[in-house]
């Protein structure tokens, strides 16, 4: 074992905790900024194991640096420990988390990611202007692409395996429109209540408001889309996961 | 070439395969001439339905290209409480079970009897009209 080593390990591990130590008291914005830089390389190398899944590296060490950032914001001056050890699991759990809430569509190519942003803002535009519901083949021109692709397009991002009856998912966990409807109305009023209504209750209040509008009063996707504020595509997929995850509920 | 008029295929009922059948059955409305919302419809219907065959086995699913929309089928299946649940008439104000969601996407539905006690479910979905 080389002293020499040792020396400037120990080194390194002081001149960690004192940049910790500048930003935790002092709200040094600087230090955390060299300590980032520091363990940058760490990153790259914990990202490098996620690297071939189909998302580019760059972006997983993006992922992983935020991990970091979280491990030095939460780091405990108190603790008898190296800010690596402390900042491995965090920046790994980050990634992880990364991949596991883009399900499938980490392997859908950019190309079409970018298509399905488009295609709400698409598809409510040509709703207007056309005055019903748009063809797969009108939107496909309007994007410029096949009808193929289109479709693939509207899949990206709308599995539903990631939503939680409690936790709000991506676009949709900001919820203005929580003030929309009544508590004590529709479907709670079932016959079945006792089964349907503890899975239907469990879904937020704007979900249950979707549902009662789509299957109480019978209105088209495109009405409630006008009514709720918001895209045709995400009313969709609302009702969807929605069913889901009252499905999933009552097994 | 004449436009095919049938397309049937199996797929496992397994809920992985959910995204492959939507995908497919999207081609189908897409070549139907379906606008977004009917399409979006008749793929939550179907996709509905197989969520309550269960997840054992192939289904066979065959859709037909009419003049004025799609006649679905989608079975045999083996889950008697399908067939219970959709022809059990009697009106349920409130409830959101298959039969009342499948109600409001298609057009109509009916149970047939397939072989061994099995059932095949059709659904009629209409190509739609204009808002």
């Amino acid at each position: 074992m080389s002293t020499a080593k040792e020396s400037g390990r120990l080194q390194l591990r002081d001149a960690d905790r004192e940049l910790l130590r500048r930003y935790h008291e002092l709200g040094d914005e600087s230090a955390r900024d060299a300590l980032v830089e520091r363990h940058m390389p760490l990153v790259r190398s914990l990202a490098r194991r996620y690297a071939g899944r189909g998302e580019p590296l760059e972006d997983i060490e993006q992922v992983g640096a935020i991990g970091l950032i979280k491990a030095i914001d939460r780091f405990d001056l108190e603790r008898e420990v190296v800010l690596a050890t402390y900042a491995t699991p965090n920046v790994v759990g980050e990634i992880k988390r990364h991949f596991r809430d883009k399900g499938w569509a980490i392997r859908v190519p950019r190309a079409l990611q970018e298509m399905n942003a488009k295609m709400s803002a698409t598809i409510d535009r040509l709703t207007s202007t056309l005055g019903r519901s748009p063809s797969i083949g009108e939107i496909a021109e309007s994007l410029q692409a096949t009808p193929e692709e289109v479709l693939e397009a509207m899949e990206v991002g709308s599995a539903y395996t990631t939503l939680s009856l409690s936790a709000p998912v991506g676009e949709d966990a900001a919820d203005p429109l929580e003030v929309i409807g009544k508590e004590d109305e529709g479907f709670e009023h079932s016959e079945d209540r006792e089964v349907l209504a503890p899975a239907l209750a469990r879904l937020p209040q704007r979900e249950r408001e979707i549902l009662r509008m789509r299957f109480e009063e019978g209105l088209p996707q495109t009405q409630i889309a006008e009514q709720v504020g918001l895209s045709q595509m995400h009313v969709s997929r609302l009702i969807r996961r929605s069913l889901m995850a009252m499905r999933e509920e009552l097994d | 070439m004449p436009e095919p008029d049938q397309i049937s295929f199996e797929a496992p009922l397994e809920a992985a395969f959910g995204p492959v059948v939507r995908l497919i059955v999207g081609g189908i409305a897409e070549r139907a001439d379906f606008g977004f919302e009917a399409m979006d419809d008749l793929q939550l219907a179907v996709e509905r339905l197989l969520v309550e065959a269960g997840s054992d086995g192939n289904v066979k699913l065959s859709f037909e290209l009419r003049g004025d929309g799609i006649r679905t089928r989608v079975g045999p299946l083996r889950e008697r409480g399908i067939a219970e649940a959709l022809q059990d008439s009697e009106d349920k104000p409130g409830t959101l079970d298959l039969q009342r969601i499948l109600s409001t996407v298609v057009d109509s539905y009916g149970v047939e009897q397939a072989a061994d006690g099995h059932i095949v479910v059709r659904l009629e979905k209409l190509r739609g009209v204009a808002l």
